[in-house]
């Protein structure tokens, strides 16, 4: 087998069972996303090979992941693709099945989208993880993005339901899997407000429904429908200040992961606090030190006045206010 | 929310804002969520101005005054109430899609309904966005620069300490209160720029206010670029002086209008000879010193064609033409690169289109240039009697008067060049009285007049009996009425697509005509269902 270098892969630190521990993060090239419509993603643009090649090229994958990070020690493994792991259509069985084994023993966290979470197909890959050293080996990450039906077709095209969403948890659980949700915060055509109700209003509802949160605020990827937007003036990503707020009225541990944080294209205040408020959000998804989150929202800066005048009057009709 | 429109200038509009028992006068701030309390409850219903077709069929909700609008989608607006162009404060950044929406926005929808531009004025924009044809904002702009700290002018945004600087008196400064400054500053720019629209001057004000911002220069520019669009809203007659003092004068509709009249409308009666003349600072040109001399050197044998910046040139029969009579530029005496290329074109499409046998530049410097350039670019070979440095230096006069010799002698006539320029009709004033002093002289039939020349509007006023003598040009025709006032939108039915605002037009109808001046073009005329089309001056009931 021909290692082949997969799309990223880096180890580094997460959440697990409340403890933090090293992590490798793994993105395969795999043909690709099924729905490919999202209005902010350009993972769609990553295409890799067809389906008679998938299983051949995920094999190599993980053999190069074996040279390279092989010697290290890591206890949590998270695999993503452009699409949907669980998706028979992108990753063959065979595939998954090696997936499954080149982790064997650790904790699995593989993303998919809710249509291709088979109870019979997550049993399977629990089965070649399991070693009983964990009682969930298995996690299975939904981007769900919001619990709103119409903000998710409206705002992300993402061509699924609420209620699809629950369907999978059932599948996911029934196989004796752990559900991660991820929402997504400030998508195209929302205020700042709307935005900010939109995620606390998800948290709330798909607690039950979620063993872990994940909150991305939302950035500006490259050849994507929201970049278009963007550039035209139409779109600003949200206020670190709103990503603070949404964190400390959430009634559980949410982790958000600021990608961009303090940049144009990501989500950011004026440029002076950012920097601080973007490391007190990436401690807090570690550590869930609340403290860390009340210091940062306690910052003085000017710029606080500006998106609490943006809560307060942007409106749909003259969005965004601010850039 | 009713729109009664007292003035137009172009795209701007000023009048009154009738909301319930509130008049407002228009363009004006307002506290816009009162007037509209169904706005407060408008959630999720984004829909960007750079959405495309099928997203906003799909998402655009409308129903509620004010009825929300987009350059993509067909909602219409219900007649009488006011529509909102969404995010347009989004727009002011990007001056090509700014102008881009506006065009679409502006060619679909209502002309007479109140269109209200939402989170979008501050001081230093309200005379673009009412030049572009709004009449309602609201007070977020200046909130925001508050929450901000930032000190508004009409110059322009500034640092909160701005304040202390001595500039502003107004009750907010003070007072020290930034928020009170800041909206006072956006009301106290409107009512300039209701002034300016008044006195169809919001061009000069938009002029001077858009300096301070590019993206403002660059849609200043790009809507004069759109020429198609702009022109037929753009008065036939307008300011006095038309102040050309910037170098956007070249390509104002105006200015453009002037050079495709003269080119497609114009011909001269004579092609033997082409003298090409300096302009002169008083106007019109043949009152002045160095015109009276230049006629006495000339005396009626050649055609004579004024080269000018920014006009490019101008046959005499037409110096009195908006805005050859009325123009002001600033003299320098230098001639910049772009002023010799659009000039020297004009000139030379001139030259190319009549074949002139023999082509004289009695000119100096910079319009020599020009002259060169376009008899070059025209084929033709260019005689020059400028002697030493002055057109009007003895020898110069001398020079003109001899290379004249043999021609024979015809006066020009300035009622064919007003009637060919207005018209587009061939009259001449053969067989016909001149009574007055010119430039402001009637032509009479027998004791009958037909025209008078309106020198200070630089136009042809044409009675009945000089109607008669139009065809079918310029006609507005009504519904079967006898008009007792002006004419009102509503009672037009059709009428000549050439109408622009300000123009003189034959009103006909079954059972009266009138003349008068156009108030709008004729496409606002049609799509309007309120307000003045044309001023009436003399009605005629028809008998059946």
């Amino acid at each position: 087998m021909d290692p082949e270098r997969p799309l990223a892969s880096w180890i580094g630190s997460d959440r697990l069972e409340d403890r933090v521990v090293p992590t490798l993060t793994l993105i395969l090239r795999t043909p690709g996303c099924s729905w490919r419509r999202c209005r902010m993603c350009s993972y769609r643009h990553e295409q890799h090979g067809t389906l008679e090649e998938a299983e051949r090229l995920v094999r190599g994958q993980l053999a190069w992941v074996e040279n390279e990070h092989g010697g290290r020690e890591y206890d949590y493994v998270k695999v993503f693709s452009s699409g949907s792991l669980l998706d028979p259509g992108e990753v063959p069985p065979p595939a998954l099945d090696a997936i499954g084994d080149a982790f064997r023993g650790k904790t699995l966290l593989v993303e998919s989208r809710p249509e291709f979470v088979d109870r019979e197909r997550v049993a399977g890959l629990a089965a070649r993880v399991d070693t009983g050293r964990s009682a969930n080996p298995v996690q299975v990450a939904i981007g769900l993005e919001t619990t709103n039906d119409m903000v998710r077709e409206k705002s992300i095209d993402k061509g699924f339901s609420f209620s699809m969403y629950l369907n999978a948890v059932r599948e996911a659980r029934a196989a004796g899997a752990r559900v991660k949700a991820y929402l997504l915060h400030k998508p195209l055509f929302l205020t700042e407000s709307e935005a900010l109700m939109d995620m606390e209003r998800s948290i709330t509802d798909v607690s039950p429904h979620a063993d872990l949160i994940s909150m991305n605020p939302c950035t500006v990827q490259r050849n994507t429908e929201l970049e278009r937007h963007w550039r035209q003036g139409a779109y600003r990503p949200p206020y670190l200040w709103s990503v603070l707020s949404i964190l400390l009225g959430a009634q559980r541990h949410v982790s958000a992961d600021p990608l961009g944080g303090g940049r144009r294209r990501g989500p950011h205040n004026c440029g002076a606090c950012d920097r601080e408020i973007v490391d007190a959000i990436r401690s807090y998804s570690l550590e869930a030190d609340r403290s860390r989150l009340v210091e940062a929202m306690a910052i003085p800066c000017d710029c606080k006045r500006e998106w609490e005048f943006v809560l307060e009057h942007e409106r749909p009709y003259c969005l965004p206010l601010t850039r | 929310m009713r729109l009664e429109i007292r003035s137009r200038d172009g795209l701007a509009r000023t009048g009154a804002l009738i909301h319930d028992d509130q008049v407002l006068q228009s363009p004006c701030a307002a506290d816009v969520q009162a007037l509209f309390p169904s706005l407060s409850s408008r959630f999720l219903e984004n829909v960007p101005l750079s959405a495309g077709e099928s997203f906003t069929d799909a998402w655009l909700v409308s129903g509620n005054e004010p009825h929300t609008v987009h350059p993509a989608s067909s909602l219409e607006v219900p007649r009488g109430e006011a529509l909102m162009v969404a995010n347009w404060n989004s727009a002011l950044a990007n001056p090509a899609a700014y102008v881009r929406y506006l065009v679409a926005l502006k060619e679909r929808l209502p002309p007479d309904a109140a269109w209200y531009a939402p989170a979008a004025a501050i001081p230093s924009n309200a005379a673009l966005l009412a030049w572009s044809g709004f009449d309602l904002f609201d007070r977020t702009g200046p909130d925001l620069a508050t929450a901000q700290r930032r000190f508004l002018l009409p110059e322009g945004e500034f640092k909160e300490g701005a304040m202390g600087c001595g500039y502003c008196d107004c009750p907010g400064c003070a007072a020290g209160d930034l928020l009170n400054h800041n909206r006072l500053a956006l009301d106290r720019e409107l009512a300039l720029v209701r002034w300016y629209i008044r006195k169809g001057r919001i061009r000069d004000l938009i002029d001077g206010r858009c300096r301070h911002d590019s993206s403002s220069v660059a849609i200043v520019r790009l809507i004069d670029q759109h020429y198609q669009f702009i022109e037929p809203r753009t008065p036939v007659t307008g300011p006095i002086p038309f102040r050309a003092n910037s170098s956007e004068a070249l390509s104002r509709p105006e200015v453009r209008r002037f050079a495709e009249r003269v080119l497609s409308r114009y011909r001269p009666a004579r092609t033997d000879t082409v003298v090409l003349l300096p302009c002169s600072a008083r106007k019109p040109y043949s009152v002045s010193r160095s015109h009276r001399l230049f006629a006495n050197a000339i005396r009626g044998r050649a055609h004579e064609v004024i080269v000018t910046s920014p006009l490019g040139c101008v046959p005499r029969e037409t110096e009195l033409c908006y805005p050859a009579a009325h123009y002001d530029v600033p003299v320098t005496g230098h001639w910049d690169a772009e002023e010799v290329a659009v000039i020297s074109e004009i000139l030379a499409s001139y030259l190319e289109r009549h074949g002139f046998r023999r082509v004289i530049a009695h000119l100096e410097g910079g319009a020599l240039s020009v002259a060169r350039v376009a008899a070059e670019r025209a084929g033709v070979s260019l005689e020059t009697t400028v002697v030493g440095e002055r057109p009007t230096g003895d020898g110069s006069l001398a020079e003109l008067d001899t290379a004249l010799d043999g021609n024979l002698h015809r006066h020009e006539d300035p009622l064919r060049g007003l009637a060919l320029f207005q018209f587009d009709r061939e009259l001449t004033s053969t067989g016909l009285r001149v009574r007055g002093r010119y430039p402001d002289i009637q032509y009479l039939r027998n004791r009958a007049p037909l025209f008078g020349i309106d020198a200070r509007l630089g136009s042809l006023r044409p009675s009945f009996e000089g109607w008669s003598l139009l065809g079918d040009a310029y006609r507005v025709v009504i519904d079967d009425f006898v008009p007792q006032g002006d004419i009102l939108a509503p009672g037009v039915l059709e009428g000549d697509p050439r109408i622009r605002p300000g123009d003189e037009v034959f009103v006909v109808g079954p059972s009266a005509c009138a003349t008068g001046r156009a108030a709008m073009s004729l496409d606002e005329m049609l799509r309007s269902r309120r307000g003045v089309a044309v001023r009436r001056r003399k009605v005629m009931k028809r008998e059946h």
